[in-house]
């Protein structure tokens, strides 16, 4: 997903400027892409199952014969168990961010649709969001609800919403006051027509954008989380978990720990590097 | 001034009414709150007595009225594994997480600031990229993570440090060290990006063009400028210190607030889950408020008009 | 009165805006009392400083907008509420030309897919006769297949106008409402499209409202003319009668700015005071502070409509004063 929105934002500015890409910019892509096939892969790389026990090798280091990246106190195989985990992880953080982007995009839609009360409401729930840490809000969820995985997601699909909601809520008043969505409906366009057809291609773009910044703190969310043992439980597994679980033969066997910690520091600084130079390049297509 | 403190406040206080609608219906959808609150093992005649005090036995909307005139009465239930009011349990833990938070924050602000300044200053300068990547790195790196290689490195390698726990004073100095970098990179960022916007209005160009010693224009009109916004996400961090510490109370095995949330989640004790969720909103909001009416005081334009609420 | 198309009977719109944040709710006359007819196949144009409320009529017209108070009826019957099913489909029989082409298409959809639009909002043909009777549209505007497959931001602003004017006129309404329509557009391009609106008018047997500020526009397109000031007309008649003989001082200070070929320049009357502002509208007649002919009761009196002998309406103290007059509505 990631390499296509750089293609298209790339694309739409080779007629006016043709601008170097950074290395930092270029490596962070190579390495999303990379971690995109591994969690598309996953099961087919994977050199062992995630769960399977290789009993007498527990707490293998590193460059062992059998296991490159060691095995966990259970002796499964570290390198094995971070790839499903990365599958996971990913799977949680984009199904929560495209859950978070439609809902978010649907309530700014209707809040400029509708004006007075329920856009009053909408703003205070979105100011609401905005204002609770969400960390709180979703451990006080979790705890009256349990976790299921389906739920966890949908409760990470929660966050940021408000931000699209904002978004979508400004650039639809200001296409409907005096610009071309106010010249459809003048035309006798349904609302879902004005909507879909018109308003959101032309804010796709700053929708993806704000999507790249959400995406990392999507993935922290989930991994702060599973680290508590509030997110994905055993015997599945995820980054965060993985980390969770780890630390407890922290002395003993760091590497348990520190492969998915690196894995999670890289691919959230890409995402960011990646994010923060398509909004420069965004913001200043827009000047 | 006043229609303006009165909005501010009843905006506090409609919130908190949310908060409170929040806990009321996850509360009721995730089961018999009877239950929840009092825990499995109460006795038939206290499950009685509660339904009967918080009104169950009525229609929903005369519940929900119980409901919240029993919390603002202070009536949050009881700890379904102390068993004692789940209030004072997490009053009583609050001085802990206050000790980390509040100098990691005084961190944050000590760090945070005077980098974002002299970045911005100082713009495209060695010393201002290294903020800016030091920054990205702050908060991408998460703080479980920056906690266990503190602890792996300072802790069990070099054993200068306890790994957790408490007990001295160095038992504060990594979890406060984990807690302070990650928001003094946000508040660096954040700083820096607002003195860049206020050092590029025309008001600037124009103080400098009249012969005003630069470090006069940036004391007497940036700085001022700059710091509206940068109050914003400071009452962010202020409303966040009895929360904010919930990993790293974890990573540390700190008794604080955020060790209870975790604890009282797993075991699904919700009276004090929904004690902690309440005590948060009611912190978020005043400092909101607090923020509101600084931003008044620096900021006349936003008391008597313009902004759109 | 079984010709006119569209009829204003005393209209009035007013927003309520707050001039700070809790400041007390102060109720803005945009348009008060308005009262208009346009005859079928005509033009009638709206004149007025920006500010005067002759926007907000135009979009009142065209049913975008619900008066406060008074009706509009379009071929004698009252317009459907906003946003119901019988409001758009009232769409096909009134359509609106923008001041601003560019902001009123979409920059992500081809001309021909705007211009095709209607006919796919209101399921007007067959999927492959629409794109023939869009291209045919954009050939009568004067564009080709080329300006067809372009998006908006690679034709000129002339072309773009034409591009909207072809999207209005598809679906063969009889009411066009042109707001501005060539005000954005530089000079020698103004002409062109001006001739092919009227072009077009005679072919279509269209009517027009043509809101504007430009007298030698106003001229060339109307038949009758509406002066507006600060929401109110204050002059009202043939265009020929207003533009040669303006009576009411307002009207005489905009033709006197506009030189007219074949005709000795006279002196140019400049207004003095404040330029006109909504919300704080003065009392009596709303001229009077920037009046070069003001009269005591201009300022606590707001002049009532008398008719002329030559058929056109004006609300002035000082022409009252000056001419015997009977009172009329109109």
């Amino acid at each position: 997903m990631m390499e296509k929105v750089t293609e298209t934002a790339a694309g739409e500015r080779e007629n006016t400027k043709h601008r170097r890409i950074p290395i930092s910019v270029s490596v962070s892509a190579l390495w999303i892409a990379f971690i995109v096939v591994v969690a598309l892969l996953a099961y087919q790389i994977a050199p062992y199952q995630y769960t399977a026990l290789d009993l007498p090798n527990r707490l293998a280091s590193p460059f062992h014969p059998q296991h490159l990246l060691g095995t966990d106190e259970l002796g499964r195989d570290i390198l094995s168990r971070l790839i499903v985990s990365v599958r996971i992880s990913v799977l949680v953080a984009l199904g929560a961010t495209l859950i978070s982007a439609c809902f978010g995009t649907t309530m700014g839609f209707a809040a400029a649709h509708f004006r007075g009360r329920v856009e009053q409401f909408i703003l205070m729930l979105a100011d609401f969001q905005a204002a609770m840490p969400f960390l709180v809000l979703s451990l006080s969820v979790l705890a009256f609800f349990g976790n299921a995985l389906p739920l966890f997601i949908g409760l990470m699909g929660l966050y940021g919403w408000e931000r699209y909601a904002r978004i979508a809520r400004g650039l639809a008043i200001s296409a409907s006051a005096q610009g071309y969505a106010g010249a459809v409906r003048q035309l006798g366009a349904s609302p879902r027509r004005i909507y879909l057809r018109h308003i959101l291609p032309n804010i796709a773009s700053t929708l993806i954008v704000s999507m790249t910044l959400t995406f990392p703190e999507i993935i922290l969310m989930e991994s702060s989380l599973s680290f508590l043992g509030l997110g994905v439980q055993p015997p599945m597994t995820s980054l965060g978990n993985m980390l969770g679980y780890g630390r407890e033969y922290m002395t003993r066997a760091p590497w348990i720990m520190f492969a998915p910690a690196t894995l999670i520091v890289t691919t959230t600084l890409s995402i960011s590097l990646l994010g923060d130079w398509l909004r420069d390049r965004l913001d200043k297509g827009l000047q | 001034m006043l229609r303006f403190a009165a909005i501010r406040i009843l905006r506090a206080v409609l919130t908190i009414a949310l908060v409170v609608t929040f806990a009321f219906l996850v509360l009721r959808l995730s089961g018999d709150p009877a239950r929840s609150i009092m825990g499995d093992d109460a006795s038939p005649e206290a499950m009685a007595a509660f339904r009967r005090e918080w009104g169950l036995d009525q229609p929903l909307w005369m519940q929900y009225l119980h409901y919240f005139a029993a919390i603002f009465q202070g009536e949050l239930g009881r700890s379904m594994r102390g068993g004692g009011p789940a209030l004072d349990l997490v009053l009583g833990r609050i001085p802990a997480t206050l000790m980390l938070t509040l100098p990691a924050l005084l961190m944050k602000l000590a760090i945070g600031i005077p980098a974002g300044i002299y970045a911005a200053l100082h713009r495209d300068s060695a010393i201002d990229r290294a903020v800016m990547v030091t920054a990205v790195a702050g908060y991408t790196v998460p703080s479980f993570v920056l906690g266990l290689v503190l602890v792996q490195v300072l802790a069990i390698w070099f054993a200068w440090l306890p790994t957790g726990g408490t007990g001295s004073l160095q038992h504060l100095i990594l979890p406060i060290i984990t807690l302070g970098v990650g928001g003094a990179a946000v508040l660096a960022r954040f700083v820096r990006s607002a003195m860049l916007e206020v050092l590029g209005q025309p008001y600037i160009r124009t103080a400098s063009a009249k012969g005003i010693p630069w470090a006069a224009v940036v004391r007497g009109h940036a700085l001022p400028n700059a710091a509206i916004p940068t109050v914003t996400i400071v009452g962010f961090m202020v409303g966040n210190l009895i929360a904010g510490s919930v990993v790293v109370e974890s990573v540390f095995s700190w008794p604080g607030v955020g060790n209870l949330l975790v604890v009282s989640v797993t075991a699904r004790d919700l009276a004090v889950v929904q004690c902690i969720l309440l005590l948060v909103a009611v912190a978020m909001v005043l400092s909101n408020l607090i923020v509101d009416f600084l931003y008044g005081f620096l900021d006349p334009r936003l008391s008597t008009g313009g902004a759109e609420t | 009165m079984t010709a006119n198309i569209l009829e204003l009977h005393g209209i009035s719109r007013s927003y309520s805006t707050r001039q700070g944040l809790f400041a007390r709710k102060m109720p803005v006359h945009a348009v008060d009392e308005v009262s208009l007819s346009l005859q079928q196949g005509q033009t009638l144009a709206l004149v007025g400083e920006s500010g005067s409320g002759k926007s907000t009529t135009g979009r009142i017209a065209l049913g975008l907008e619900r008066p406060n108070g008074g009706h509009v009826l379009f071929r004698g019957s009252e317009l459907p509420p906003v946003d119901t099913p019988a409001w758009r489909r009232m769409r096909t029989q009134m359509q609106m030309i923008y001041q601003d082409p560019l902001a009123a298409l979409d920059r992500r959809l081809s001309i021909l897919d705007q211009v095709r639009e209607p006919l796919d909002v209101h399921d007007i043909a067959s999927a492959s006769e629409r794109n023939i009777k869009a291209l045919a549209m954009l050939d009568a505007v004067g564009l080709n297949a080329s300006h067809a497959s372009s998006l908006p931001h690679q034709l000129s602003g002339g072309q773009r106008q034409r591009a909207v004017l072809a999207r209005a006129l598809i679906m063969q309404p009889a009411l066009l409402v042109c707001d501005e329509p060539v005000s954005a557009l530089d000079v020698s391009i103004q002409a062109q499209v001006v001739n092919l609106l009227m072009d077009l008018q005679k072919d279509l047997r269209l009517s027009l409202l043509f809101i504007s500020h430009d007298l030698k526009v106003v001229r060339q397109v109307s038949q009758r003319m509406a002066v507006m000031y600060l929401g109110r007309i204050v002059e009202y008649g043939e265009t020929n009668l207003l533009l040669s003989n303006p009576t009411h001082p307002y009207t005489r200070a905009l033709v006197s700015a506009v030189p007219v070929a074949g005709r000795r320049t006279r002196e140019r009357i400049i207004l003095k005071g404040e330029p006109p502002n909504p919300a704080d509208r003065p009392t009596g007649c709303a001229f009077h502070p920037r009046c070069p002919v003001v009269r005591p009761e201009c300022m606590s009196v707001s002049p009532t409509f008398s008719t002329l002998p030559d058929g056109r309406s004006v609300a002035c103290h000082a022409v009252d004063a000056a001419q015997p007059t009977k009172e009329v509505g109109i």
